[in-house]
């Protein structure tokens, strides 16, 4: 089975004319990788590497997102492993992607590079003579993707232009690389003013405000709950993305959802930008279907039994998820919380709320890539001739 | 020529072309009968009230028109006033329906050709419904394939991989009198063909059709069984606990899911939508129960009191269209519309060999009519003058539904034309 496209997309090292090259820090080094210490259990991950760690190390350049920064750690890992076979690599890379799905607290991020590399290591024509030089081959590819991957932004910017008329009003949510990039470039050529929300409990919108108001970029905070409000102002939405999946809608900072339905109510364009190491295959049916969905979210303070768990006790089962059911009338509990002066949310209240919500495809006008602009069918239908095979 | 002109000579034209049908229809009302001759003259002698002339000619067009269809009834009652009200009550079922095929019982004697006994046999099942499903029929027809290629011998003169094909089209056609061939049977048989077609002129012939039934065997293994178990595994997780799976009639995928989601110790309940005439979920009813499952049944016209309290909705699939639309027993359509209102996601399995290559827009250019006797159903006390009209499937537009498992993975519908793409099936 061929996938056609991915060759396409981890390019050959060739072509390395115009790149821009990732700060050193970044990019593990090959040679300190090849540690010999760990010779006593050479089939299983040296022990003394800790994935998460690297991952994090990857993750702290300002330039890096999360599903490069896990290429770059499964890199590394591949020049630690001493895998003697393709298919103890693939199982190490396997192994390695899980551990780190289970330690980052939002593994959509991550999980979709993982995808991608793993992806690309098994389609990878193992033509070399020796393995050693096989998994040195694809450390150097990955971390030439990681690298060229860094000039996707600027090519989504590019694309974002040719849509963005002079003295635009524009409205995006939270912070986010890619979005800031296609402002900051639209800046250059045309004038726009932007909206941001302030995207509680975090407040990075106030971030994206300071950067763009630094650059002349004429730029308000709105209230979260007041995006229905500067709606009717404003002549587009432009949000960045967490990922987007295989049914071609969005995952993206908690937000982007209700931006998305009011824009969609008030027929504005919503465009999504997302460089293409973030397309996900991943097919969430509900909110409550994404892998952050976490039991603890939303759940209702449990005062005494309710009436759900009761009956459901008496009949022997375990009551429903109490996230996926909707509120019966539970006896009004003593708020154990007291409200603090400033009537600000208490962490453990915070703690209740998701990170990262999940936009339908039919919400969503067109997806800005690098590969391209998607309309969500189009998205999906790459992702499908990517992976379904 | 001025636009004006040009109007004026198109409506000269239109007249006269008016004029002359309503000559021939006049005529033809004439020689049906006297009395329908009457009533053209006499909607023609209305009309000549009417001041424009145009005007009067088009409306003796229309009525000479309606003479003629009255002239029509006049012969059909003139030829056979006994079996009038029949003769009426049939040409209505036909015009609409007549395209849909309705099985007549087949007789094992009527097999013509050379017909192998297995088929006879799968012939009468797929016309009782003892084998139904898309799956099980493929299955059974490639089986009973496999003992047809076994017991099949070249005639000298020709090849194995040029004349078992038309040995195999008599069997397929014996088949299909029996019960019209589905989409699954159809993909499975255009791939068989086209491993006999190419097969080695220069192998042994026991050989030769040892490899033809060890590729029907890997054909049901990989596209079949294999797929179901992906397929099984995939959307059981997307069960969560607590919630409240419906369901429409019985797919032996969705059963596998079912099962497979409670197996894995997800919490969760049932509703089995059913309805008449086939009432399938019973079957799933029990086999669910069986299995410890808290199961709901209902019929159709209940769903709307239940579909508010459902999390997903599972439906299994006869085959998907390439524009996304799923051809799936009647009733689907109706379940995933309500769901889709009620913003439930709805959720088809489907293996990808029940991918068909044709669009369709509606289940009325092709479906299938249930005959009732299958069912034990008695027949309904309407006199002559009754017609039971019993669509087997439905097409649910893929606006409705949300995603389709296949063993490649969770897609949305629309992407479905990729798929073949993405199989490196594009030469059927």
């Amino acid at each position: 089975m061929a996938v056609p496209t991915s060759p396409a997309r981890i390019r050959p090292v060739e072509d390395k004319s115009a790149q821009l090259r990732p700060s050193p820090s970044v990019i593990p080094d090959v040679a300190r990788g090849a540690a010999p210490s760990f010779l006593e259990d050479p089939r299983t991950i040296p022990h003394a590497f800790d994935i998460y760690a690297t991952y994090q190390r990857a993750l702290s350049d300002p330039k890096i997102s999360a599903p490069l920064a896990a290429i770059l750690a499964l890199t590394e890992l591949i020049s630690r492993s001493e895998a003697g076979t393709m298919f103890e690599l693939v199982k190490a890379l396997n192994d390695g992607a899980e551990a780190l799905s289970k330690r980052a607290p939002n593994p959509i991020g991550l999980n979709a590079g993982c995808e991608l590399f793993i992806a690309f290591v098994t389609l990878f024509p193992h033509e070399s003579a020796s393995f050693p030089d096989l998994k040195k081959e694809l450390v150097r590819q990955g971390q030439e993707y990681a690298s060229q991957a860094l000039n996707f932004r600027a090519k989504v910017a590019e694309q974002t232009l040719g849509f963005i008329k002079d003295d635009s009003v524009i409205l995006t949510h939270s912070y986010s690389r890619v979005v800031m990039q296609a402002l900051l470039h639209a800046h250059k050529r045309k004038r726009i003013s932007v909206y941001v929300t302030e995207a509680r409990p975090r407040g990075l919108g106030l971030k994206t405000c300071d950067e763009l108001t630094a650059a002349g970029i004429p730029c308000t905070v709105v209230l979260d709950s007041a995006i229905a409000y500067v709606m009717d102002k404003v002549d587009f939405v432009l949000v960045g993305s967490e990922a987007v999946v295989e049914s071609g809608g969005l995952i993206n900072a908690v937000g982007s959802n209700q931006m998305a339905v009011i824009a969609k109510a008030e027929n504005k364009p919503f465009y999504a930008l997302a460089e293409s190491f973030k397309f996900h295959r991943l097919f969430p049916l509900s909110q409550y279907d994404l892998p952050t969905h976490k039991p603890g979210i939303l759940s209702f303070p449990q005062p005494a039994l309710s009436l759900e768990a009761k009956l459901s006790a008496s009949q022997g089962r375990p009551g429903p998820d109490p996230s996926s059911i909707k509120p019966k009338m539970i006896p009004a509990a003593p708020q154990s919380l007291p409200y603090t002066e400033q009537r600000t949310m208490t962490p453990e209240q915070i703690a209740k709320n998701p990170d990262v919500d999940y936009t339908r495809p039919d919400l969503i006008s067109l997806v800005f890539s690098d590969v391209g602009i998607l309309t969500p069918e189009g998205v999906s239908q790459y992702l499908v001739g990517m992976f379904a095979g | 020529m001025t636009k004006a002109e040009r109007r004026e000579l198109q409506e000269r034209q239109r007249a006269a072309k008016a004029a002359a049908k309503a000559e021939g229809g006049d005529a033809k009302a004439k020689g049906g009968g006297k009395k329908d001759g009457g009533a053209a003259a006499g909607g023609a002698g209305g009309t000549r009230k009417e001041p424009a002339a145009r005007k009067e000619t088009q409306a003796a067009a229309a009525a000479a028109a309606t003479a003629r269809k009255d002239a029509g009834g006049g012969v059909a009652v003139g030829a056979g006033r006994v079996s009038g009200v029949h003769a009426v009550a049939e040409a209505r079922g036909l015009r609409i329906f007549s395209h849909f095929a309705l099985q007549r019982p087949v007789a094992a004697a009527a097999a013509k050709g050379d017909v192998h006994p297995a088929i006879v046999r799968l012939g009468l099942m797929f016309a009782s419904f003892r084998i139904c499903g898309a799956n099980a029929r493929c299955i059974a027809t490639l089986g009973a394939f496999k003992e047809v290629i076994q017991d099949y011998s070249t005639p000298p003169g020709t090849t194995l991989a040029r004349h078992l094909t038309t040995h195999l089209s008599a069997q397929i056609s014996h088949l299909v009198s029996a019960r019209p061939m589905a989409v699954t049977m159809g993909n499975a048989i255009r791939q068989l063909k086209l491993d006999i077609s190419g097969s080695d002129i220069d192998l042994p012939e026991q050989d030769a059709k040892d490899a033809l039934c060890q590729k029907i065997d890997d054909y049901v293994r990989d596209r079949i069984i294999i797929a179901d178990q992906v397929i099984q595994e995939t959307a059981a997780k997307k069960i969560q606990n607590g919630d409240v799976v419906l369901t429409y009639a019985r797919s032996s995928v969705v059963e596998k899911v079912l099962l497979q989601a409670w197996e894995d110790g997800t919490q969760f309940s049932v509703v089995i939508v059913d309805s008449r005439p086939m009432l399938e979920g019973k079957r799933l009813l029990s086999i669910l129960s069986r299995a410890g499952i808290p199961c709901t049944y209902l019929l159709l016209p209940a769903l709307g009191s239940v579909i508010a309290e459902a999390s997903i909705v599972f439906v299994g699939a006869h085959s998907i269209h390439s524009n996304g639309a799923v051809y799936a027993r009647a009733g689907t359509a109706l379940v995933a519309m309500l769901a889709k209102r009620h913003s439930v996601p709805v959720v088809v399995c489907c293996e990808t060999y029940k991918f068909s290559d044709n669009v369709q827009l509606d289940s009325f250019t092709k479906n299938e009519l249930a005959p009732l006797q299958a069912f034990g159903a008695q027949a309904l006390q309407g006199g002559p003058s009754l017609e039971v009209l019993n669509p087997l499937y439905d097409l649910t537009p893929p606006a409705s539904i949300t995603a389709v498992v296949t063993e490649v993975g969770v897609i949305p519908p629309d992407s479905i034309s990729s798929i073949p793409l993405a199989l490196g099936r594009t030469v059927f």
